[in-house]
Order: C-alpha cells, then sequence, then structure tokens
C-alpha cells in the first residue's frame, strides 16, 4: 500500500511544474559550516543557543545565520496546547512587507483556516544588533489547518483516497510552500517573500548575520523550545546575500542544518528530478531536507533506512552486518545510492515526530566521517542531549543551562563521536523526547543510536546541585588537619586518595567542603597552590571509582575549585611575589619577561579571540621570547593554535591546558611538553616535529597530521585519520582506538632503528574507572594502508582484526624486540594514565598472559604501486 | 628588435645598474641543438671566410683549421638573400647548411622543438634568437597558441628607455598589516621539490631569482640547507604530504605557499617514485628510502572553506610577517575558489592550469581534468572584480607558461603574475623526454637525484643560464608593452582588448 502512496505523492507534484524547470546547478558554493544543536528534556529558552552559536563565528562569515525550534511551548506563541500540537505553524519571510496580502490571498486564505496569525516580533531597529549589516526580513506566523473542502478536492484530484486524511493535509501543505516560493521568490530574479517553515510544533528563523543574531533580532532569548539548533554559514559567492539561502532547511515537521560541501549536488539533484522534486534554493542542505522529506513522508521509511540511504554502510562494516540487514541495505543502496550526498558532510536535525508524538535531534555523519562531530549527553533529574561540530558549543550550552538551572551540571555524562557508516553505530545517534511513561507530565530523552542500541549511562547516581550550601562534615577537623598536612607536606598522591576516600562516603557535601578547604588553603603559599593544583589536576584528568556520585559532577566541582585556584593568582600588574603570574585578555598589554623567581605564567583564555594577532596562542609565543618556559593556560573555549608558532629547540617549554581546548593544539612543536587536561580538538599535532604531548581525553580529527616525530599519549580515542603522512618517529600511544584510517601512508622508518610506532590498546574505563578492552581494538576498514615504514602494535588478544582491514600492512610476528622497544612507552603510559601494564593490559579473564599473546605487529609490505616502476611498465 | 650576437666576449652591454648581468653561457655539451645542421666538406681549406662575414658565430678558428658549425646559432635557409651567406660565399663551396632532422623527434606539439632550441638560445645569450625560430608560441593548437597580441596597426614601439618601463609587482596588496613585497618582474618559480630535482639546479633557482629580486619555491621536499642564504627569496610550500614541512621553515621565509592541488594532477596529490627516493631525499623527508612518497588529496585537515580559513590562520600563527599564497587548480568553479581563498585571508591566488606538469604528471590528468589556464584566468579575474575584491589579491596564474609572450597573455587575460617551472628545466637544457618520474631517467641531471647525474649540472652555469632566459624575457616584456603605448606591466592586466583569439574572431 504504501508503495502506492508514494507514486500517488510522486505523481501528484507533477502538477506543480506544468514545464520542468531547467536544470540547476549549486547556486551557492559553501564549505563547512558550524553547527550546534541541543535537545532539552524540559523547554528552555533561545538565549541558550546564541553563547555556543557565538563560539563558532570562525566557522561562518556573518553571510547567514539560521535556527529551529522544536517543541514549542504554548503561551510563547499565543495559541491553545491544542493548536499548537495539531496546526501547522507557517512562517512566512516577507522581503518585501508589501507582499503580505498578496502571500495571504494567492497562498494562504482560499485554502487554509488561519486559527491565530501575527508578526514575529523584533527588535525596534535591526542596527541596535551591531553585527546585523543587512535588515532580517519581517516574518509573519500562521496557524493554518487545510480547508476541509480544499482538502477533500486534493485527495480526490489525487487519488489519495485511502490515505491517511492527515497524511494528505500534510501533503498539501507541503505543495502549497512550493507554490509559495514559486510565485514569490525567483532565485535568479525578484525576491519577495518565502517559506521558512510550516511544520507542526516547530519553527525556523533565518537572517543575512550570524546565527544568534536571529536569536537576538526576534527576541528569541526567553522564547521556549526542547529542541534548538542553529547554523553559522560560510558562503563565498555574491555579494548580496539573501536569508533563503541560509540554513535550515526544512521537510515537513523537520529542520536540518548542515556542515559540509557535496560533490554530486548534480546528481543527486537528477535523483529527485526523477522524482518530481526540483530545488529551489539550490544549496546543498535544500537537497538533504528533500531527500530527508522525500525518504522519510513519501517512501515512508523509519529511520534507520533513512540513515542508511543517506550514509550508506560500505567495505568491511558492510560484510559485519547481520544477513537480514544486508539484504535491505542493498536494496536500499541500490535506489537510492544517487541521492545519497557524496563527499564531506554533517547534518543536524531537530524534528517534531507527529505521528509518534515525539521529538528528535538526530546528528548523522558522512560515510567517510569527514567533518568534525561531537556528540554529549547529560542525563539526571533534567537531560540534555548534545550535537556540535565543536566541543566548546557543547560546553557553552550546557554552561549556560547550568547557571539557569541547578539540576543540569556544566559537564556531561558522556561525550564521544558518531563512526559513519560503520556496523557499529551508523555514525548517527538520535536524541528522542517523548513522556515519561511513569509520568505524563515530563519528558524523557532516550539517546540511541541508527541500530536502536541505547546509549547507557550509569543510572542512580547523584547529580550535585551547586546551589545548595556547603555543610562542613563531622570529621571536619581532622580532614582539615590531613588537607593542610598534604599541601604542607607536597603529598600530591596522597591528597588525591583522602579526597577519592571522601568520594566514596556517597555524599557531596563533604567533597565539596574539602574542595574548599584546599581552595583556601591553597592561597598560602606557592607551595600550597602547587600541590593543590597538581592534586585537582589528576583528579580531573583519571579515572576513578566515584561511588552513588555523578562522575560528571564531580568533575564540575573539581574544575570550579580548580579554577577558583587560578584565579586567585597574582595578575601580571600587581606587585606581590609569587613564582606565579596570572594574565588575561584585559592585561595581555602588562606582559612582560619573568622577574625573578617567577616561573610560570597563568593565562586566562576566556576572552581571547580564537585566532589571529591578539590571540592566546601568538600571546604565550611572545611570552616565550620574552623569557618565560613554563605555563598553564585555563578557560579554553576552543582557542586555536596553542603551543604552535615557538620555533624550533623549546624543549625547556611545558604548557598544561584546561578547557575546552582548540584545533591544531600543538601543532608543529619541537621539544616543549604539553598536557592537555581534558578532549582535545581537531588538527592536533599537525606536523609535530618533537616534544612529548598528554592528552587525558579524546582527540579529534586528522590527529598528528604529518608528523615527524614526538612522544604521544593520548588516553582516549582518536577520531578519523590520525597519523596520516607520519615519517621520522613520531611513537604514540593510543589507549583507545581510532574511527578509521589510522596511520594511512605512515613512512615512519623501521621502528627498531629509530623509527615510529602507534600502539594501540582498544580499552576504555568503565563507570567505575576500571579498564575493560572496547568491543575491537579497531572497528575501521582501513589500518596503515599503503604504508611504507613503521609499525602498529595493537593489543589484540582475542584477534579481532583480520586481513580485510590492511590495505598494504601485514600481521607479522610480535617478538621480544618489538616488546623491549614499547615497553618503555607502555610504562609511561601507565605513569601517566594509570592503565597498568600487568593488571590491565596483559592480564585477561584473571589471567597472565605474554606480551606476544595479547598485542600483534602490523608492519609495512613494499606494494607494487609503492616501488619503482620501469619505464616498460608504465607504457604498459 | 634581435641585436645578432657579435663576439666571444658576450653580448654588449646588457647589464646596468641593478639588474643581473648576462653572461655568454653556452651548452654544458660539446654539440648543441639548433634547428639547422651546417656541415663543412673536406674542401674546406680554413681560409677564414666564413668566420670573417658570418654575424651570428657560427663559423670560428680552432687554431689553424676552422672549428666544426656552432650550427645551433645559425639563422638557417633565411640566410640566402644575405651577402654574408657562407654558403655562398666560401670559395671552396665547402658549406652546406639545412633542417636538423632532429626536429622531427625532439619535443611535442606544446613545447615544440623551436621552442626548445629558442630557450636554449636564450638561456645561453640572454637574447631573442635570430633568424625565423619561433620564440613565442607553440604549435598546440590550442591555448597560448591561438591567442595573439593585436599590437596597434602602424605605431612605432615607443622610444622610451627599458628602465622607465616597470615590471615590477605588489605581491601583497590587501591591507592586512603583513609586509609589502614586491618583485622585479612578473615571474616567480614554482614548487619542485628536492627529491624532484637536484640540489644544483634548486640552488641554482634560488640564485637567479634573488638576482632578479624574485621568489623561488621549495615544492614539497623540504627546505635543504643549501637555501637558507637565499631565505628572502624563497617561498616555502606547504602541501598534502607536508613532507619536510616544520615550523622553522615556515618561519624563515618571506611568502608561504599552500598547495592544494596541481594543474597537471587535481585530484591526485603528488608522487615521487621509489626509485626517486634516495637516501638524501629520504633523509629529508624523513621516510623510508626507495619507497614511493605519496602526497594525498587533498588536505586531509581541510575539506571545507572555513577550515580551509583554519588552516591560512595556522600559518600566519607561525609566521606572523609571511604572505600567504594558495595554490589550487582549476575546476569548473575555480572562481568560487579563488573568492573563498580570498575570504579565508590569502595574500596571493595561484591559478594552475592544467599545460603545465614534468613527465611524472599521468597523461590522462595532465590531459583531461583541469581547465585549461587562459579560461581559469578570465573567469577568476571577472569574478573577483565583480565581488569587488580584485584590487584586495595577487592573482598568480601557471600551468604552461612558456615563453614571455604567454607570459604577457596570461597578464593581459587578467593575471597579475605568473609562475614557470619547465621553462627554467628547458633553460637548463631539459630534452622534455618525459622521464622525470625514475630516478636514473633523467639524462641532463636535472630531474634527478642520483648523486652522479647530478653532478652534470654545475650550479654557477645554472645560474646564469636562469639569468639570461628572464634577461631575454624581460627585453620582450617590455617591448610588448612598448608596442601597446605601456610604461608599466600592470596597466596591462586583465587587456582582453590587446588581444585576440584566432579561433573565434
Amino acid at each position: 500500500m504504501k508503495k502506492l502512496f508514494s507514486d500517488a505523492i510522486i505523481q501528484s507534484r507533477k502538477r506543480l511544474y506544468p514545464t520542468p524547470p531547467e536544470i540547476s546547478y549549486k547556486a551557492d558554493e559553501e564549505g563547512g559550516c558550524g553547527v550546534t544543536g541541543f535537545a532539552c528534556s524540559i523547554p528552555v529558552g533561545g538565549r541558550h543557543i546564541l553563547e555556543p552559536s557565538r563560539l563558532m563565528h570562525n566557522r561562518g562569515n556573518g553571510k547567514g545565520g539560521g535556527i529551529a525550534a522544536v517543541g514549542l511551548v504554548s503561551g510563547d506563541v499565543g495559541v491553545s496546547r491544542e493548536i499548537l500540537d495539531n496546526s501547522y505553524l507557517l512562517q512566512v519571510a516577507l522581503l518585501d512587507p508589501e507582499v503580505r496580502r498578496t502571500v495571504e490571498d494567492k497562498c494562504i486564505t482560499p485554502f487554509m483556516n488561519v486559527d491565530f496569525s501575527r508578526r514575529v516580533s523584533t527588535v525596534d531597529d535591526y542596527r541596535e544588533i551591531g553585527s546585523l549589516e543587512i535588515r532580517p526580513p519581517d516574518v509573519w506566523r500562521y496557524f493554518v489547518r487545510v480547508k476541509p473542502e480544499v482538502l477533500k478536492s486534493f485527495i480526490e484530484k489525487n487519488g489519495f483516497k485511502n490515505m491517511d486524511p492527515r497524511r494528505a493535509e500534510d501533503e498539501f501543505i507541503y505543495q502549497n510552500s512550493i507554490r509559495l516560493n514559486r510565485t514569490f521568490y525567483e532565485t535568479q530574479g525578484v525576491k519577495h517573500a518565502f517559506v521558512l517553515s510550516h511544520g507542526r510544533d516547530m519553527m525556523v528563523l533565518k537572517v543575512v548575520g550570524y546565527a544568534e543574531d536571529v536569536a537576538r533580532y526576534y527576541q528569541l532569548e526567553d522564547f521556549k523550545a526542547h529542541a534548538w539548533i542553529a547554523h553559522q554559514r560560510y558562503p563565498t559567492k555574491g555579494r548580496v546575500w539573501h536569508p533563503a539561502g541560509a540554513h535550515p532547511f526544512v521537510g515537513l515537521d523537520e529542520a536540518l542544518v548542515h556542515n559540509g560541501d557535496f560533490a554530486n549536488y548534480y546528481s543527486v539533484t537528477e535523483y529527485l528530478r526523477q522524482r518530481n522534486l526540483y530545488p529551489h534554493f539550490q544549496t546543498d542542505t535544500e537537497v538533504s531536507a528533500l531527500i530527508f522529506d522525500l525518504l522519510n513522508r513519501v517512501y515512508g521509511y523509519p529511520l534507520e533506512y533513512i540513515i542508511e540511504a543517506l550514509a550508506p554502510t560500505t567495505e568491511m562494516d558492510f560484510d559485519q552486518l547481520p544477513p537480514e540487514k544486508q539484504e535491505i541495505y542493498h536494496l536500499i543502496q541500490t535506489t537510492h545510492i544517487h541521492g545519497s550526498p557524496d563527499g564531506p558532510w554533517f547534518f543536524i536535525i531537530a524534528r517534531n515526530d507527529f505521528y509518534q508524538n515525539q521529538f528528535q535531534l538526530i546528528g548523522i555523519t558522512d560515510t567517510a566521517m569527514l567533518r568534525p562531530q561531537v556528540f554529549a549527553f547529560h542525563d539526571g533529574d533534567v537531560q540534555v542531549g548534545l550535537i556540535c561540530s565543536e566541543k566548546q558549543a557543547i560546553d557553552a550550552t550546557l554552561a549556560g543551562l547550568a547557571a539557569e538551572d541547578s539540576r543540569i551540571s556544566s559537564v556531561a555524562d558522556k561525550y564521544w563521536n558518531a563512526r559513519g557508516g560503520s556496523h557499529t553505530d551508523g555514525g548517527a545517534f538520535i536524541f528522542t523526547l517523548a513522556d515519561d511513561p511513569d509520568n505524563q507530565k515530563r519528558k524523557r530523552i532516550v539517546c540511541t543510536d541508527k541500530f536502536g542500541h541505547r546509549v547507557r549511562l550509569p543510572e542512580s547516581r547523584k547529580h550535585c546541585a551547586l546551589s545548595l550550601a556547603i555543610e562542613a562534615p563531622e570529621d571536619a577537623e581532622s580532614l582539615a588537619a590531613t588537607i593542610s598536612g598534604c599541601l604542607e607536606g607536597k603529598k600530591t598522591n596522597l591528597l588525591c586518595e583522602e579526597l577519592r576516600g571522601v568520594l566514596l562516603r556517597g555524599e557531596f557535601a563533604p567533597f565539596r567542603w574539602c574542595c574548599e578547604v584546599i581552595s583556601e588553603q591553597a592561597s598560602r603559599s606557592d607551595g600550597h597552590r602547587e600541590t593543590a593544583i597538581e592534586a585537582l589536576t589528576l583528579l580531573n584528568d583519571l579515572h576513578y571509582p566515584t561511588g552513588s556520585l555523578k562522575r560528571s559532577s564531580v568533575l564540575r566541582v573539581v574544575r570550579e575549585t580548580l579554577e577558583t585556584i587560578l584565579e586567585g593568582i597574582a595578575p601580571i600588574g600587581s606587585n606581590s611575589s609569587s613564582v606565579y603570574r596570572l594574565i588575561k585578555a584585559e592585561t595581555g598589554n602588562l606582559l612582560r619577561p619573568p622577574k625573578d623567581g617567577e616561573k610560570a605564567l597563568v593565562l586566562n583564555a576566556r576572552d581571547f579571540p580564537p585566532e589571529g594577532d591578539d590571540c592566546d596562542a601568538r600571546l604565550v609565543c611572545n611570552a616565550y621570547t620574552l623569557g618565560w618556559r613554563r605555563f598553564i593556560c585555563y578557560g579554553y573555549r576552543g582557542q586555536r593554535f596553542l603551543g604552535s608558532g615557538f620555533g624550533p629547540d623549546t624543549q625547556d617549554v611545558r604548557i598544561d591546558v584546561y578547557g575546552s581546548s582548540g584545533d591544531y593544539l600543538a601543532s608543529g612543536i619541537d621539544g616543549m611538553s604539553i598536557y592537555v587536561h581534558g578532549n582535545a580538538q581537531d588538527q592536533i599535532g599537525q606536523i609535530l616535529k618533537t616534544g612529548k604531548l598528554v592528552v587525558y581525553g579524546d582527540v579529534g580529527q586528522t590527529f598528528m597530521y604529518g608528523a615527524k616525530g614526538g612522544e604521544v599519549y593520548i588516553m582516549g580515542n582518536a577520531a578519523g585519520r590520525p597519523l596520516i603522512n607520519g615519517v621520522g618517529r613520531p611513537r604514540v600511544v593510543i589507549n583507545g582506538t581510532a574511527l578509521d584510517y589510522l596511520a594511512e601512508s605512515f613512512m615512519a622508518g623501521d621502528p627498531y632503528k629509530g623509527g615510529g610506532f602507534v600502539i594501540v590498546n582498544g580499552v576504555e574505563f568503565d563507570d567505575d574507572g576500571a579498564v575493560r578492552a572496547q568491543a575491537t581494538p579497531y572497528p575501521g576498514s582501513n589500518i596503515f594502508s599503503l604504508a611504507s615504514g613503521g609499525a602498529i602494535y595493537v593489543r589484540d588478544p582475542l584477534r579481532l582484526l583480520v586481513d580485510e582491514q590492511l590495505n598494504g600492512g601485514i600481521f607479522t610476528d610480535m617478538t621480544r624486540e618489538d616488546w623491549r622497544l614499547i615497553l618503555p612507552y607502555l610504562e609511561e603510559n601507565e605513569r601517566l594514565f594509570g592503565i597498568s601494564i600487568e593488571r590491565d593490559l596483559l592480564t585477561m579473564d584473571g589471567e597472565r598472559k605474554s606480551p606476544e599473546e595479547v598485542y600483534r605487529k602490523i608492519g609495512a609490505v613494499k606494494l607494487k604501486t609503492l616501488v619503482a616502476t620501469t619505464a616498460k611498465e608504465k607504457d604498459q | 628588435m634581435n641585436t645578432a650576437l657579435r663576439s666571444k666576449t658576450g653580448a654588449e652591454g646588457t647589464a646596468h645598474s641593478g639588474r643581473p648581468e648576462i653572461k655568454v653561457t653556452p651548452s654544458r655539451f660539446r654539440n648543441a641543438i639548433g634547428k639547422y645542421i651546417v656541415r663543412r666538406s673536406k674542401a674546406c681549406i680554413a681560409c677564414g671566410k666564413c668566420a670573417e662575414i658570418c654575424p651570428y658565430g657560427v663559423h670560428e678558428f680552432a687554431g689553424k683549421t676552422m672549428a666544426r658549425p656552432k650550427d645551433y646559432r645559425c639563422i638557417g635557409t633565411a640566410c640566402e638573400n644575405n651577402d654574408f651567406y657562407c654558403v655562398r660565399q666560401c670559395p671552396q663551396n665547402a658549406l652546406s647548411v639545412r633542417l636538423n632532422p632532429i626536429l622531427e623527434v625532439l619535443g611535442d606539439r606544446r613545447w615544440t622543438p623551436e621552442l626548445l632550441i629558442s630557450t636554449w638560445y636564450m638561456a645561453e645569450t640572454g637574447e631573442v634568437p635570430p633568424g625565423d625560430i619561433e620564440y613565442k608560441i607553440g604549435d598546440s593548437g590550442g591555448g597560448f597558441d591561438r591567442i595573439e597580441f593585436c599590437f596597434p596597426p602602424g605605431r612605432e614601439p615607443d622610444a622610451v628607455p627599458d628602465d622607465e618601463v616597470s615590471l615590477r609587482i605588489p605581491l601583497n596588496r590587501r591591507d592586512d598589516g603583513r609586509p609589502e613585497v614586491e618583485i622585479d618582474m612578473p615571474v616567480y618559480g614554482g614548487g619542485m621539490s628536492y627529491g624532484s630535482i637536484s640540489l644544483s639546479v634548486m640552488v641554482a633557482r634560488a640564485r637567479a631569482y634573488q638576482a632578479w629580486n624574485s621568489f623561488t619555491c621549495t615544492g614539497e621536499g623540504g627546505y635543504p640547507e643549501e637555501l637558507y642564504p637565499y631565505d628572502d627569496h624563497v617561498i616555502t610550500q606547504v602541501a598534502t604530504g607536508l613532507f619536510g614541512v616544520r615550523e622553522d621553515t615556515i618561519q624563515r621565509v618571506r611568502i608561504v605557499e599552500l598547495k592544494y592541488a596541481q594543474g597537471a594532477k587535481p585530484g591526485l596529490g603528488g608522487h615521487l617514485l621509489g626509485d626517486k627516493v634516495t637516501p638524501a631525499v629520504a633523509k629529508m623527508r624523513e621516510a623510508v628510502p626507495g619507497s614511493a612518497l605519496f602526497s594525498p588529496f587533498p588536505f586531509h585537515s581541510v575539506y571545507s572553506v572555513e577550515d580551509h580559513k583554519k588552516h591560512v590562520d595556522w600559518i600566519k600563527h607561525i609566521n606572523p610577517r609571511a604572505l600567504v599564497s594558495v595554490k589550487v587548480s582549476t575546476p569548473t568553479d575555480v572562481d568560487m575558489v579563488a573568492v573563498g581563498s580570498y575570504h579565508a585571508g590569502a595574500n596571493i591566488i595561484h591559478l594552475d592550469g592544467s599545460y603545465g606538469g614534468t613527465g611524472a604528471a599521468p597523461d590522462i590528468a595532465k590531459k583531461n581534468i583541469a581547465m585549461p589556464i587562459e579560461y581559469a584566468i578570465v573567469k577568476v579575474h571577472n569574478f573577483l572584480k565583480e565581488e569587488g575584491i580584485r584590487d584586495e589579491v595577487t592573482l598568480i596564474a601557471s600551468g604552461g607558461i612558456r615563453t614571455a609572450y604567454d607570459v604577457a597573455k596570461a597578464i593581459a587575460l587578467g593575471a597579475d603574475g605568473v609562475v614557470v617551472g619547465t621553462s627554467e628545466m628547458v633553460a637548463v637544457e631539459c630534452i622534455r623526454c618525459a622521464a622525470c618520474e625514475s630516478g636514473r631517467g633523467c639524462a641532463r641531471g636535472i630531474a634527478t637525484t642520483d648523486p652522479k647525474l647530478s653532478r652534470l649540472i654545475d650550479e654557477d652555469w645554472a645560474t646564469q643560464r636562469l639569468i639570461n632566459l628572464f634577461a631575454a624575457w624581460r627585453r620582450q616584456l617590455i617591448e610588448i608593452l612598448r608596442k601597446l603605448g605601456m610604461r608599466d606591466i600592470r596597466e596591462l592586466v586583465g587587456r582582453t582588448d590587446c588581444l585576440k583569439h584566432l579561433d573565434y574572431e
């Protein structure tokens, strides 16, 4: 039956185009962009999309910004819950305010009953918003239902008789908007008006400007919704831009933002033409929304199949699927491959899943994982699911929400990346927001991957509400004595152990009280301060049992204490004597050489721009030139390039980084040590020459691209494409795994003779901080492809890796010599991360194994394509 | 326009203040290749008549007998009507002149044998070759070979001295606080890596460009120490393999070039076959000797325009005084790429069209992928103008610029200047045999790092050959400007009205 309807719908659309439009090419070239979105179990104000959007300015150019909100509050839009739930919220942008009557007379009132209409309120003058150069369109909002007689004739005319009339009404609304756009908006000509959105309980606004300008101009700070998405656009063509080209684009009940660029726009439009769909605004994002709606509403595919059609499962991942899935996926791919966007892309979709009575926030990454993406989930009384192109946007969203609602923490319970087109998670995650079955008054979020597997978080652990007063525990006196003893005696490890013990009491109060004591005592002397910073850093970095307390809450307390201590350091302009000196954006001009005894420059990165001549990374370079060698940098919100630009021979430099450090961190370093106390982002350690890099978390895309050397320790996972084109002698321990394409074209010589290698341990920490093996040490289809030198040592006691994953590499025997080579690095790894060689790496199910049983070595083979061809061969 | 070569001591009066001196620098080989062959039969009595009358220096004494004729200097049958036609004047009828049969096998349609021979001649003498040798265009049937200047008819070239015609162009045209950098001629050297060419050729290029106050480019193979003295005239290339790129190599130069693609092989990255990865090359790139080196395509860290901006920002962060050049190939949306690069902060946009590339680029790529450069230049120039940003970027074209006329045509189409590569190789006697990719394939010791073969090239010799070539080009460019009534090469930019296409009147 469904098939019949899809044919009928596709046929009915023919009527919209008496003569099919000309073949269109992409009108706008845009690269990637900044995308961010979140869904919250309670409706929250649009102000929370402001800060994450602002932090992604450098992913847009202020020539297009948009937001979408799904799951609105009836009071905010001035209609009853019933109307909000059932009527279509039609939002029309009037580029020419004069045409409103004409638009209504031609495209709205003859066909629809309008329950309510109003101009979306704005600030009085767009120039109040500094970054707006062009006046945003007037937007009119209508709550509409199709007139029964109009719907009846529509159904009859198109043969929709057996279709659910509600679905026929959906199609009418959809087609009516196409008609409106075609009447009032010519891509290459006069532009009067266009439809922003027309779905139920959702709306879209967009401007020529930045995304946060939308929220400010249309006064959305206090406008509440369950899900928000925002997009910073980076169009490069044309001097005149129109808001219609900005994201999000809509299907029916969904809004889609996109970061990327299709290589096969033309082929995708051909696929759409065959189904009587013609892009009108001629951007990648519009066609993405068209495809999504086609698969969803016209073909009636479940979400899993829609994702498969968009990002097909390929290579070894396909082989790993169960046979019945292979069969159906094969059919989907065969039918829809031409509609599958090729090239780098990442979608965030917010939708009202009307017929299932739920809202969804969906992130889908392309098969090749070419765009950066981070997911995060905050569980608790109030739940938040987040999807962003950069982690600092997640942090900013959570920080804003936490400031407003004590049930929310600024640290999420879980952060992760998706593996595009994979059999493991399918490269997509969905936050579904539905009524709580136990309590109809509230909504709960469930996070699942493409296949419907739930992302599980430790249950029933206590969240820490920072608003609660801190009470001294009964043994306050002895605790205080222990703390001051540790701080005085520089007993960092002991202090750490004490605090861990306090955590296991099962309440936050004593732990918070201890942190407060540490914070107070830290200011007594530089020695106190140093020990306090070190101990709190260990608590921040390592994994350990937190008993009944939520780890994310513990981290939040630790980080805030640490920040308080760092904030208390003598500012650069002051006269007090200390080995530490604090510098901030506003005191950057006071930078001077270190005076007697001054050892460490502490930098608060918060208000520095993310790049350019005034950025923190440049200030640190200047400080190095002036003689500073030790840096503690905190408060990061995605600022880039830290550690780059120092030039050669920096063996005496050490940098510790806290917060959401940005892209290209530690790129090109030659000698220095950098410790990243948290996750690191994309392009870390590009062309790294020598030195030491330690990351207490995950690293993002294209980690150590073109690296020449360095000793590098990653506590967690690497995203896609780590160590591509590595040469020289990089020696890297990745305790987690990588998404795919690890060490492609690796050329780092002979490991026995000083060449490079990567150790992949394939482990992770469980909720109690214990080390356990991941499902597979390497999930990707490509490892060490086309490599000509170096080696990979992978911990694979169950021999899960197979030859098919190698394209040029070869499994070779792990020898004693290999073990001798890698052992010192695993020892340092143990010292840094507490991942024990004996207990965690060499012990399997309680049995101690030999290194040769546990580790496997992948070496390079001379491929025909890599060795010389003679002239004769070349001719052939 | 050309003065004949008169003496054995070198062209006269060519050196003047601030300009490198032309020194006659003959072929490294005993018998240079020319268009004509002059034979002296046994009947010769060494009377010396021919040496006395020939103004081109074909005939010389070698002691008491006559030397083998330097026939590459001969203007051939075109000489017949001259009083000094040696064949007729020889009292013994011992001389004969004919076309050199090697023309049938030398070169190709783009680099015709005559273009090769004329380039060798210019590199030897700093002069345009006399006679009927074609030195302006090739025979490809398209591209610059079908575009001609239309000089105002009946107009005599302006009688302004050379020094009053300016060929200088600025490389930083945006007001971004970075240094002004000017070059004295609208030409700089394209990226050729250590590994693809020999060290002596690399250093010779740097020296020649320093002499002409311009730049050479490292290509993607590291920055040999031997280039350090020429830092101010070297462009560090950062390409997709990131071979040999360190902060130090980015910091020591005035221009950094981000090579996204090469017009000869867009979408393919670079490759250096195992043969050429000698221990020295491998050391410089920190790779494995004997194993082929691939640069991926594209930059794995750049998949979008905002990645591109971040990438440019990164280079600018490492070297706050450097200009950034973005080298891209010419796909159909090259105009978008150019504008995107401008917005990303590039100072120079370098379009690399499809005609260039040495023998190492696969034919299928060379001949089929990128847009011809003459189309790309116009497209980008006009689009940048429409966008109102043409005056803020320097537009450089490359990919098959072979002659001074090609240079001028590229500029008239809309480029500010050009990048050359193959012409330089020809100047140091490349014969276009297209065996560049194999380590011991270059019979001329140019595109090789084989220790023995690269000894074939002497650095001083190569330097002077390049200086001479550019001197000859400079003269031709000035002459073109004079004929058009211009005083400054910048007046020529985008003057498509000065050109005509022979296929579309």
